[in-house]
Protein backbone atom coordinates (compact mmCIF):
# COMPACT_ATOMS: atom_id res chain seq x y z
CA UNK A 1 0.00 0.00 0.00
CA UNK A 2 1.20 3.46 -1.28
CA UNK A 3 0.59 6.87 0.71
CA UNK A 4 1.21 10.10 0.58
CA UNK A 5 2.48 12.03 3.53
CA UNK A 6 2.59 16.23 3.58
CA UNK A 7 5.43 17.46 6.24
CA UNK A 8 3.32 21.19 6.91
CA UNK A 9 4.27 23.70 9.56
CA UNK A 10 2.24 26.91 8.94
CA UNK A 11 5.64 28.72 10.30
CA UNK A 12 8.51 29.03 8.34
CA UNK A 13 11.81 28.03 9.45
CA UNK A 14 10.93 24.91 12.19
CA UNK A 15 12.52 22.29 9.91
CA UNK A 16 10.18 21.32 7.46
CA UNK A 17 12.92 20.63 4.98
CA UNK A 18 15.08 18.99 7.10
CA UNK A 19 12.42 16.35 8.51
CA UNK A 20 11.61 15.64 4.87
CA UNK A 21 14.62 14.68 4.28
CA UNK A 22 15.66 12.75 7.10
CA UNK A 23 12.56 11.21 7.45
CA UNK A 24 12.92 9.86 3.55
CA UNK A 25 16.30 9.38 4.12
CA UNK A 26 14.94 6.80 7.07
CA UNK A 27 11.87 5.45 5.57
CA UNK A 28 14.17 4.32 2.75
CA UNK A 29 17.39 2.97 4.90
CA UNK A 30 14.04 0.58 6.14
CA UNK A 31 13.95 -0.91 2.83
CA UNK A 32 10.84 1.41 1.25
CA UNK A 33 11.01 2.94 -2.02
CA UNK A 34 10.60 6.54 -1.21
CA UNK A 35 10.50 9.68 -3.17
CA UNK A 36 10.24 13.11 -1.75
CA UNK A 37 8.80 15.69 -3.39
CA UNK A 38 9.65 19.59 -3.26
CA UNK A 39 6.20 21.65 -2.88
CA UNK A 40 8.52 24.51 -2.41
CA UNK A 41 7.92 26.12 -5.95
CA UNK A 42 10.11 29.03 -6.30
CA UNK A 43 11.92 28.61 -2.97
CA UNK A 44 13.62 24.91 -3.81
CA UNK A 45 16.03 23.85 -0.60
CA UNK A 46 15.13 20.03 -0.65
CA UNK A 47 17.85 19.61 -3.28
CA UNK A 48 20.62 21.31 -1.38
CA UNK A 49 19.46 19.53 1.76
CA UNK A 50 19.83 16.10 0.22
CA UNK A 51 23.00 17.48 -1.62
CA UNK A 52 21.57 16.44 -5.03
CA UNK A 53 21.24 20.31 -6.14
CA UNK A 54 23.80 19.69 -9.11
CA UNK A 55 21.83 16.72 -10.63
CA UNK A 56 18.48 18.52 -11.42
CA UNK A 57 17.69 18.95 -14.65
CA UNK A 58 14.00 18.59 -14.65
CA UNK A 59 11.50 19.67 -12.27
CA UNK A 60 7.83 19.65 -11.06
CA UNK A 61 6.67 21.69 -12.69
CA UNK A 62 8.16 20.35 -15.90
CA UNK A 63 5.81 17.02 -15.34
CA UNK A 64 3.44 18.53 -14.79
CA UNK A 65 3.05 20.66 -17.72
CA UNK A 66 3.53 17.87 -19.73
CA UNK A 67 7.44 19.13 -20.69
CA UNK A 68 9.31 16.38 -19.33
CA UNK A 69 8.43 12.45 -18.72
CA UNK A 70 8.22 11.50 -14.91
CA UNK A 71 11.02 9.32 -14.70
CA UNK A 72 13.60 12.47 -16.30
CA UNK A 73 12.76 14.69 -13.60
CA UNK A 74 13.09 12.30 -10.46
CA UNK A 75 17.08 12.11 -9.03
CA UNK A 76 18.18 8.96 -7.49
CA UNK A 77 19.85 9.61 -4.44
CA UNK A 78 23.77 7.36 -4.95
CA UNK A 79 24.07 6.86 -1.29
CA UNK A 80 20.60 5.07 -1.31
CA UNK A 81 18.81 2.43 -3.99
CA UNK A 82 15.43 3.32 -3.37
CA UNK A 83 15.44 7.16 -2.36
CA UNK A 84 14.36 9.40 -5.16
CA UNK A 85 13.96 13.72 -5.31
CA UNK A 86 11.47 15.26 -7.56
CA UNK A 87 12.65 18.93 -7.20
CA UNK A 88 10.88 22.07 -6.82
CA UNK A 89 11.05 24.65 -9.97
CA UNK A 90 13.29 27.27 -9.15
CA UNK A 91 12.29 30.16 -11.52
CA UNK A 92 8.00 29.57 -11.05
CA UNK A 93 5.81 30.63 -8.32
CA UNK A 94 3.60 28.77 -6.73
CA UNK A 95 0.49 29.36 -9.07
CA UNK A 96 2.40 27.27 -11.82
CA UNK A 97 0.57 24.33 -9.57
CA UNK A 98 -3.37 23.94 -8.83
CA UNK A 99 -4.72 21.04 -6.48
CA UNK A 100 -6.11 19.40 -9.34
CA UNK A 101 -2.53 19.11 -10.99
CA UNK A 102 -1.00 17.83 -7.56
CA UNK A 103 -3.00 15.36 -7.04
CA UNK A 104 -2.62 13.83 -10.32
CA UNK A 105 1.13 13.99 -9.71
CA UNK A 106 1.10 12.06 -6.42
CA UNK A 107 -1.04 9.62 -7.72
CA UNK A 108 1.14 8.75 -10.55
CA UNK A 109 3.80 8.54 -8.04
CA UNK A 110 1.81 6.66 -5.45
CA UNK A 111 2.24 3.39 -8.34
CA UNK A 112 5.60 3.84 -8.00
CA UNK A 113 6.48 4.05 -4.79
CA UNK A 114 5.49 3.05 -1.15
CA UNK A 115 5.84 6.27 0.13
CA UNK A 116 5.53 10.00 -1.39
CA UNK A 117 7.07 12.42 1.34
CA UNK A 118 5.68 16.32 0.39
CA UNK A 119 7.89 19.49 1.85
CA UNK A 120 5.42 21.71 2.29
CA UNK A 121 5.66 25.32 1.98
CA UNK A 122 5.17 27.87 4.58
CA UNK A 123 1.87 29.76 4.85
CA UNK A 124 -1.09 28.96 4.52
CA UNK A 125 -1.69 30.31 0.82
CA UNK A 126 -1.97 28.62 -2.65
CA UNK A 127 1.18 26.10 -1.97
CA UNK A 128 0.02 24.89 1.22
CA UNK A 129 -3.20 24.27 -0.64
CA UNK A 130 -1.30 22.20 -3.18
CA UNK A 131 0.33 20.37 -0.52
CA UNK A 132 -2.75 19.10 1.37
CA UNK A 133 -4.46 18.25 -1.77
CA UNK A 134 -2.66 15.57 -2.95
CA UNK A 135 -1.96 14.12 0.76
CA UNK A 136 -3.19 10.94 2.36
CA UNK A 137 -2.16 12.22 5.58
CA UNK A 138 -0.39 15.17 7.67
CA UNK A 139 2.64 15.43 9.86
CA UNK A 140 2.82 18.86 11.57
CA UNK A 141 6.83 20.27 12.58
CA UNK A 142 6.55 22.60 15.23
CA UNK A 143 9.48 23.49 17.82
CA UNK A 144 8.70 24.64 21.36
CA UNK A 145 8.09 28.44 20.81
CA UNK A 146 5.17 30.27 21.19
CA UNK A 147 4.99 31.61 17.64
CA UNK A 148 5.18 27.82 15.90
CA UNK A 149 2.95 26.79 17.97
CA UNK A 150 0.37 29.03 17.45
CA UNK A 151 0.64 28.59 13.80
CA UNK A 152 0.72 24.80 14.26
CA UNK A 153 -2.95 25.10 16.36
CA UNK A 154 -3.97 27.29 12.50
CA UNK A 155 -2.56 24.16 10.53
CA UNK A 156 -4.07 21.59 12.50
CA UNK A 157 -7.53 23.43 12.04
CA UNK A 158 -6.64 23.25 8.54
CA UNK A 159 -5.85 19.70 7.99
CA UNK A 160 -8.62 19.06 9.29
CA UNK A 161 -11.04 21.26 7.46
CA UNK A 162 -9.29 19.59 4.53
CA UNK A 163 -11.04 16.48 5.81
CA UNK A 164 -7.24 14.40 6.32
CA UNK A 165 -6.93 12.40 9.22
CA UNK A 166 -5.89 13.51 12.82
CA UNK A 167 -2.28 14.79 12.24
CA UNK A 168 0.57 13.64 13.88
CA UNK A 169 3.13 16.23 15.47
CA UNK A 170 7.06 15.96 15.47
CA UNK A 171 8.37 18.47 18.19
CA UNK A 172 11.50 19.56 16.68
CA UNK A 173 14.93 21.27 18.08
CA UNK A 174 14.17 20.52 21.72
CA UNK A 175 16.31 21.40 24.49
CA UNK A 176 16.17 19.13 27.49
CA UNK A 177 18.23 21.51 29.26
CA UNK A 178 16.18 24.73 28.75
CA UNK A 179 13.39 22.05 29.75
CA UNK A 180 14.73 21.01 32.97
CA UNK A 181 14.92 24.72 33.99
CA UNK A 182 11.68 25.27 33.14
CA UNK A 183 12.52 27.63 30.29
CA UNK A 184 10.98 25.39 27.83
CA UNK A 185 7.89 24.32 27.33
CA UNK A 186 8.39 20.08 27.55
CA UNK A 187 6.32 17.77 25.27
CA UNK A 188 3.03 17.40 27.72
CA UNK A 189 2.65 20.97 27.80
CA UNK A 190 2.97 21.23 23.75
CA UNK A 191 0.28 17.98 23.56
CA UNK A 192 -1.73 19.94 26.12
CA UNK A 193 -2.28 22.70 24.16
CA UNK A 194 -2.23 21.15 20.20
CA UNK A 195 -4.59 18.09 21.35
CA UNK A 196 -3.28 15.63 18.51
CA UNK A 197 -0.94 12.69 18.86
CA UNK A 198 2.73 12.71 19.02
CA UNK A 199 5.03 11.47 16.61
CA UNK A 200 8.26 12.02 17.00
CA UNK A 201 10.83 14.29 19.41
CA UNK A 202 13.79 15.73 18.07
CA UNK A 203 16.52 17.01 20.19
CA UNK A 204 18.09 20.78 19.35
CA UNK A 205 21.68 19.40 17.94
CA UNK A 206 24.77 20.92 16.14
CA UNK A 207 24.77 17.68 13.44
CA UNK A 208 21.78 19.42 11.48
CA UNK A 209 23.97 22.68 10.45
CA UNK A 210 26.98 20.23 9.87
CA UNK A 211 24.89 17.80 7.69
CA UNK A 212 22.68 20.34 5.59
CA UNK A 213 26.36 22.02 5.23
CA UNK A 214 27.25 18.76 3.84
CA UNK A 215 24.04 17.80 1.99
CA UNK A 216 23.83 14.46 4.39
CA UNK A 217 21.30 14.11 6.07
CA UNK A 218 21.62 12.92 9.85
CA UNK A 219 19.88 10.27 9.26
CA UNK A 220 22.33 8.44 7.60
CA UNK A 221 24.35 8.91 10.09
CA UNK A 222 24.15 5.66 12.87
CA UNK A 223 25.91 7.42 15.77
CA UNK A 224 23.86 10.78 15.31
CA UNK A 225 20.62 11.28 18.08
CA UNK A 226 19.07 13.00 15.50
CA UNK A 227 19.50 10.54 13.21
CA UNK A 228 18.00 8.13 15.29
CA UNK A 229 15.31 10.33 16.50
CA UNK A 230 14.46 10.46 12.31
CA UNK A 231 14.87 6.52 12.26
CA UNK A 232 11.94 5.93 14.92
CA UNK A 233 9.52 8.67 13.68
CA UNK A 234 10.35 6.52 10.33
CA UNK A 235 9.06 3.68 12.16
CA UNK A 236 6.46 4.87 13.79
CA UNK A 237 5.45 6.37 10.46
CA UNK A 238 5.61 2.56 9.08
CA UNK A 239 3.00 1.13 11.33
CA UNK A 240 5.80 -0.04 14.37
CA UNK A 241 3.84 0.64 17.71
CA UNK A 242 5.72 1.74 20.52
CA UNK A 243 8.57 2.89 19.30
CA UNK A 244 10.20 4.98 23.02
CA UNK A 245 11.07 8.68 22.03
CA UNK A 246 14.85 9.24 22.09
CA UNK A 247 15.43 12.93 23.80
CA UNK A 248 14.74 11.85 27.74
CA UNK A 249 15.44 8.38 27.42
CA UNK A 250 18.76 7.69 27.25
CA UNK A 251 20.13 6.98 30.72
CA UNK A 252 23.49 8.70 32.28
CA UNK A 253 26.58 7.20 33.30
CA UNK A 254 27.65 7.16 36.77
CA UNK A 255 30.34 9.63 35.78
CA UNK A 256 28.40 12.26 33.75
CA UNK A 257 25.82 12.53 36.39
CA UNK A 258 28.55 12.57 39.02
CA UNK A 259 30.23 15.39 37.02
CA UNK A 260 27.40 17.25 36.21
CA UNK A 261 26.60 17.38 39.80
CA UNK A 262 30.11 19.03 40.75
CA UNK A 263 29.42 21.60 38.18
CA UNK A 264 32.58 20.22 36.02
CA UNK A 265 30.22 19.93 33.16
CA UNK A 266 27.25 22.61 33.09
CA UNK A 267 24.48 19.90 32.10
CA UNK A 268 23.85 17.97 28.70
CA UNK A 269 23.17 19.33 25.07
CA UNK A 270 20.99 16.47 24.78
CA UNK A 271 19.43 14.16 27.20
CA UNK B 1 29.79 26.97 42.94
CA UNK B 2 28.97 25.15 46.04
CA UNK B 3 25.66 26.53 46.03
CA UNK B 4 24.76 25.07 42.65
CA UNK B 5 26.39 21.69 43.95
CA UNK B 6 23.68 21.46 46.94
CA UNK B 7 20.88 22.57 44.66
CA UNK B 8 21.69 19.60 42.56
CA UNK B 9 22.29 17.49 44.99
CA UNK B 10 18.98 18.21 47.02
CA UNK B 11 17.09 18.93 43.53
CA UNK B 12 16.01 21.88 45.62
CA UNK B 13 13.09 23.08 43.10
CA UNK B 14 13.60 25.97 40.95
CA UNK B 15 11.31 29.06 40.32
CA UNK B 16 8.79 28.56 37.72
CA UNK B 17 10.85 29.46 34.46
CA UNK B 18 9.44 31.37 31.50
CA UNK B 19 7.65 28.29 30.14
CA UNK B 20 4.63 28.91 32.22
CA UNK B 21 4.12 32.17 30.62
CA UNK B 22 4.32 31.08 27.23
CA UNK B 23 2.11 28.54 27.81
CA UNK B 24 -0.55 31.02 29.76
CA UNK B 25 0.23 33.43 26.78
CA UNK B 26 -0.54 30.66 24.06
CA UNK B 27 -3.58 29.09 26.06
CA UNK B 28 -5.07 32.63 25.55
CA UNK B 29 -4.38 33.73 22.09
CA UNK B 30 -5.25 30.60 20.67
CA UNK B 31 -8.76 30.90 22.37
CA UNK B 32 -9.09 34.31 20.91
CA UNK B 33 -7.92 32.61 17.90
CA UNK B 34 -11.00 30.06 17.47
CA UNK B 35 -13.23 32.34 18.78
CA UNK B 36 -12.45 35.49 16.38
CA UNK B 37 -13.97 38.45 18.45
CA UNK B 38 -12.50 41.86 17.50
CA UNK B 39 -11.12 43.87 20.44
CA UNK B 40 -14.05 46.31 19.25
CA UNK B 41 -16.87 43.32 19.42
CA UNK B 42 -15.33 42.28 22.73
CA UNK B 43 -15.82 46.05 24.25
CA UNK B 44 -19.16 45.88 22.47
CA UNK B 45 -20.13 43.36 24.53
CA UNK B 46 -19.19 44.16 27.85
CA UNK B 47 -20.60 47.82 27.56
CA UNK B 48 -24.20 46.28 26.32
CA UNK B 49 -23.23 43.69 29.10
CA UNK B 50 -22.45 46.70 31.87
CA UNK B 51 -26.00 48.14 30.95
CA UNK B 52 -28.01 45.35 31.47
CA UNK B 53 -26.48 45.29 34.88
CA UNK B 54 -26.61 48.92 35.85
CA UNK B 55 -30.22 48.61 36.05
CA UNK B 56 -30.09 46.59 38.89
CA UNK B 57 -27.12 47.64 40.46
CA UNK B 58 -24.63 50.00 41.78
CA UNK B 59 -21.77 49.15 39.20
CA UNK B 60 -17.59 49.93 40.04
CA UNK B 61 -17.81 50.72 36.45
CA UNK B 62 -13.69 50.94 36.54
CA UNK B 63 -13.03 47.78 37.53
CA UNK B 64 -15.36 45.79 35.48
CA UNK B 65 -13.32 42.64 33.75
CA UNK B 66 -14.35 40.64 30.82
CA UNK B 67 -12.52 37.94 29.44
CA UNK B 68 -12.71 34.56 27.90
CA UNK B 69 -11.44 31.81 29.60
CA UNK B 70 -11.48 27.88 29.67
CA UNK B 71 -13.35 26.09 31.55
CA UNK B 72 -13.30 21.88 31.23
CA UNK B 73 -12.44 22.15 28.14
CA UNK B 74 -15.15 24.71 26.82
CA UNK B 75 -14.64 28.65 26.25
CA UNK B 76 -16.37 30.79 28.37
CA UNK B 77 -17.27 34.38 28.79
CA UNK B 78 -16.70 35.17 32.07
CA UNK B 79 -17.17 38.38 33.58
CA UNK B 80 -16.75 40.23 36.39
CA UNK B 81 -18.70 43.20 37.72
CA UNK B 82 -18.29 44.69 41.07
CA UNK B 83 -20.92 46.87 42.75
CA UNK B 84 -20.72 49.04 45.69
CA UNK B 85 -24.87 48.44 46.45
CA UNK B 86 -27.63 46.32 44.98
CA UNK B 87 -30.23 48.97 45.96
CA UNK B 88 -33.40 47.57 47.21
CA UNK B 89 -35.39 49.35 44.68
CA UNK B 90 -33.53 49.26 41.87
CA UNK B 91 -33.18 45.00 42.76
CA UNK B 92 -37.26 44.61 42.18
CA UNK B 93 -37.29 46.71 39.16
CA UNK B 94 -36.89 44.28 37.01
Amino acid sequence: MSECIVITSGKGGVGKTTSTANLGVALALMGKKVVVVDADIGLRNLDLILGLENRIVYDLVNVIEGECRMKQALIKDKRCDNLFLLPAAQTRDKNAVSPEGMKKLVSQLKEEFDYVLLDCPAGIEQGFKNSIAGADRALIVTTPEVSAIRDADRIIGLVEAAELPEPKLIINRFRPKLVARGDMMNKEDILEILAIPLIGLVPDHEDIIVTSNRGAPAAFDEKSTVGEAYRRIARRINGEADVPFVALEEPDSVWSVLKRWMGLTPTREVA
Amino acid sequence: MMAGFLDRFFGTPKSAGSKEDAKSRLKLVLMHDQVDLTPAQMEAMKTELLAVVARYADVDREHVELRLERVDNRISVVSTVPVRRVTGRLAHAG
